[in-house]
């Protein structure tokens, strides 16, 4: 294989970087897009094949080869899971910023904003990546630089700002998977929304038989970062009679999004509203996780699945 | 290229399980080993009936097929040098059944390892031939790879532990192999052919597999040496002392700098490091274990040898072992660490000239070599760091390799322990093999007789790697 083309000149100088990740694939199980959608097409290893196909021209800058790199949440579980000590998403910024040059830019999942918006700008000052700007015209975002938090779609109330590919993580996405876990499972007492850090992934992506998972009376489900838990989802499982939901976030400085403190604000005004109509406000929980500590959240869980037991169903 | 008829492959496995964007098979053209090639579509498959489907049609038109569990070979086994269907079954990822009467469970082939034993281990029981790797590595894979690790000194290989197997022949054809026994001499015994046939021979679509119990004590040992050859002897004097240590890693001067860098385990910077476990239901009985090893340690020079019960040790040393080969990208930032010469097996007395050798053979091509692996069960591995844009550290890899296997061949060791050959490895394999390879030509015949199943590799691929096939980095000229 020789060089071929550079026209790539943020991408270019990580070529001995893409070099020495060794392929191994260990950052598959860190990916929500891979377990999304099962392709390794949609793993941090695919993008990182991408960005060194991209640099040597054996990948043409097409919009679908775009498209992996402008898909990407930012969790940056699979950087710190990396021996090769590979930091991809540095990586994947500095192809977004060629990418744009060269007039390719997504969808990947970045956030776009939709006809609706009222021009409040609330996102813009909300924004944590500095990704929003209003143009004179209208919000624009910066592909390189949003990082699909979704903060700017929890605080529009237009509701105009949107992320079009959510693998999964979306509100409609997490509320079917929820409404579906508690309509199919006799036992089903609770939803516990995490974010990717607070919430090591268990099976990867294995499906384990009927006969072992029909008892569970509660289901994770991971919805990227805290800052993206709107109360509309959280209290959407009551609806399906869920008895409660939980929500697990990072510890207070950790998150790079800051998403957890806005979901601090939100499970509180919920839990106020629960104690304003005589429904016991430790039925909605929020709890801080430290980076894949899977004791302290499997205890967690343990502790609120009891409290709930005891409660009973919601009357 | 041959015209393949994706409208008909949409057909069996449904639009939204066909990719054939170029983008989606430029990375599917990659795995953990040095080769890249583009396939011509990629297929996910999510039932056994569309697996059989797929076959009859490939089959008819001579296109290639060739499986893929997690990708993460290290020698080029998924890399589609012919180019074909890639047949990616992650999809058909059920853990079908777990008999603890019995004591075997049924599994597709795309379950992960990891996700198997995570799902046993609330019986109280474990798969063992788990590689390195088990996070990422498929059921399938790992048959189709013999995949070992560092449990296998005790526990087996892939090979011992699968009962039976149901597979998709390349007319379609689906055939039950084996049995749900412990034993069986009915004939053939065609399902342990299919170990390690790296998938030309048939694709898995579930496999039997036995279980073992959770030991009740696990204790891990780290013994220190100066002298490689030193830690290379301790090895073998352990396996002839009839001890039975459920794991026995050698790891080198170049892994410990490697591994420390990453993960910051404190292990010693001397030139090499046993770790050493033992296993059981009674306390006692790993005590002994754990102490004759201790001893025989010392008596090769080991030092600072201590072991340890605390799970939360055992567990930091066993993640750095797992992470060792990626690790090794970190020991000199202009160095990558790459598959080749990837691993080997040689009878144990053999152990520490084999590890000698391959430091002796590196600093004489001047390029970086690392020895380590599984050693209680005879498997060494090794990797070569090098500038991998620099075409000269290729050509003195190749010649580092040719002399490493010529010593494993001289000593009646064999090329592969357990990553398989693939391409990058079948240089050496031919030669091991050359009285039987009529044999192994007529039984890929008689199961593949169009020869559609990931051709080219094993005794079909080529023999010099480096100019047959398309290298995965950027090499000046
Ligand atoms: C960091 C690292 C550490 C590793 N450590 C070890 C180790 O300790 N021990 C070890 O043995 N290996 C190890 N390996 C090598 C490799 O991970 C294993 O051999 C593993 O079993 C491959 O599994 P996979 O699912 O990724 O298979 P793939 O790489 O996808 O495929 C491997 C072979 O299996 C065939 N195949 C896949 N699925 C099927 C099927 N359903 N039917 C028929 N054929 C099929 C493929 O065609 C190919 O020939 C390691 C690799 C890495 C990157």
């Amino acid at each position: 294989m020789e060089n071929k083309i550079k026209e790539f000149k943020n991408l270019e100088k990580w070529q001995g970087t893409l070099a020495s990740c060794i392929r191994c694939g260990y950052c598959f199980e860190h990916c929500p897009m891979f377990k999304h959608t099962g392709w390794e097409s949609d793993a941090p290893r695919a993008k990182i094949i991408t960005a060194f196909g991209l640099i040597t021209g054996e990948v043409e800058p097409s919009e679908s080869a775009a498209d992996k790199m402008f898909s990407c949440f930012y969790c940056k579980r699979c950087e710190a899971a990396c021996s090769s000590g590979v930091p991809l998403t540095e990586i994947f910024t500095d192809a977004r910023k060629d990418l744009v040059e060269m007039g390719l830019e997504g969808p990947g999942t970045t956030s776009i904003t939709k006809l609706n918006c009222a021009r409040c700008l609330i996102c813009v000052g909300a924004c944590p990546h500095e990704a929003r700007n209003y143009d004179g015209k209208g919000i624009a975002t910066d592909p390189a630089k949003c990082q699909a938090c979704g903060i700017c779609l929890e605080v529009c109330p237009a509701g105009a700002a949107k992320i079009e590919n959510n693998f999964g993580t979306g509100r409609d996405e997490l509320i079917e998977k929820a409404s579906n876990f508690l309509n199919t499972h006799e036992s089903s007492k609770a939803i516990i929304f995490a974010c990717n850090w607070s919430y090591f992934p268990e099976l990867q992506a294995s499906v384990l038989p009927d006969s072992e998972t029909r008892d569970n009376n509660y289901e994770i489900l991971v919805n990227m970062c805290g800052g993206r838990l709107e109360p509309y989802l959280l209290m959407a499982p009551f609806l399906h009679n869920a008895w409660g939901v939980m929500a697990a976030v990072c510890p207070d400085d950790d998150c790079q999004h800051n998403g957890n403190l806005r979901a601090k604000k939100i499970v509180e005004t919920l839990r106020n509203t629960f104690k304003s109509i005589d429904i016991d406000p430790e039925r909605i929980q929020l709890v801080q996780i430290p980076a894949g500590d899977k004791s302290l959240f499997q205890a967690e869980i343990d502790t609120f699945v009891d409290k709930l037991n005891n409660m009973g169903p919601i009357r | 290229m041959k015209p393949i008829d994706v409208t008909r492959l949409k057909e069996i496995v449904g639009e939204r399980n066909v990719k054939t964007d170029p983008s989606d098979l430029y990375v599917y053209g990659s795995d953990s080993s040095v080769h890249h090639a583009m396939p011509w579509a990629i297929v996910k498959p999510e039932t056994t009936q569309q697996v059989q489907e797929i076959m009859k049609y490939a089959n008819g038109n001579g296109i290639p097929v060739i499986a893929r569990g997690g990708g993460s070979g290290m020698c080029g086994q998924t890399v589609p040098i012919q180019g074909g269907i890639m047949l990616d079954m992650k999809a058909m990822n059920k853990i079908l059944e777990i008999n603890l009467k019995d004591v075997y469970c049924r599994v597709e082939p795309g379950v992960v390892d990891d996700d198997l034993n995570l799902a046993l281990k609330q019986y109280g029981v474990f798969y063992p031939p788990t590689p390195a790797s088990s996070r990422i590595a498929t059921i399938g894979g790992e048959i189709a790879n013999n995949a070992s690790g560092v449990r296998s000194v005790k526990y087996g290989a892939t090979r011992d532990a699968v009962l039976g197997m149901k597979v998709v022949l390349p007319n379609g054809d689906l055939v039950t192999l084996g049995s749900h026994t412990r034993v069986e001499a009915s004939g053939y015994q065609l399902h342990k052919l299919i170990v390690g046939s790296e998938g030309t021979l048939g694709i898995v679509v579930e496999a039997t597999l036995s279980f073992v119990p959770i030991p009740e004590f696990r204790c891990m040992g780290v013994a220190n040496f100066d002298a490689l050859k030193d830690a290379g002897e301790a090895i073998g004097s352990i396996m002839a002392s009839g001890s039975i240590p459920s794991m026995l890693e050698l790891v080198d001067s170049v892994a410990i700098k490697a591994v420390n860098k990453t993960m910051d385990l404190g292990l010693k910077e001397v030139a090499a490091a046993l770790i050493f476990e033992a296993d059981g239901m009674v306390k006692e009985a790993v005590d002994y274990e754990i102490d004759k090893m201790k001893k025989i340690c010392e008596k090769h020079n080991g030092k600072d040898i201590h072991a340890s019960y605390d799970p939360k040790e055992r567990a930091k040393i066993f993640m750095g072992r797992k992470k060792l080969f990626p690790a090794l990208s970190k020991y000199d930032d202009n160095l990558a660490s790459t598959s080749l010469a990837d691993d080997m097996a040689v009878p144990y007395s053999k152990m520490a000239e084999l590890a000698g050798k391959v430091h002796e053979v590196a600093d004489r091509h001047n390029i970086v070599m690392t020895a380590y692996g599984h050693c209680g069960s005879g498997c060494m591995h090794t990797k070569i760091l090098m500038d991998t844009k620099r075409k000269d550290q290729w050509d003195a890899a190749k010649k580092a390799i040719t002399e490493i296997y010529e010593y494993v061949r001289s000593v009646n060791g064999t090329t592969s322990a357990e990553h398989g050959i693939g391409l990058s490895k079948a240089e050496s394999f031919k030669v091991e093999k050359a009285d039987s390879l009529n044999l192994l030509a007529g039984i890929k015949k008689a199961f593949d007789p169009n020869n559609i199943l990931n051709p080219g590799k094993l005794s079909q691929a080529p023999e010099d790697w480096v100019t047959a096939t398309n290298l995965r980095y950027s090499v000046n000229s």
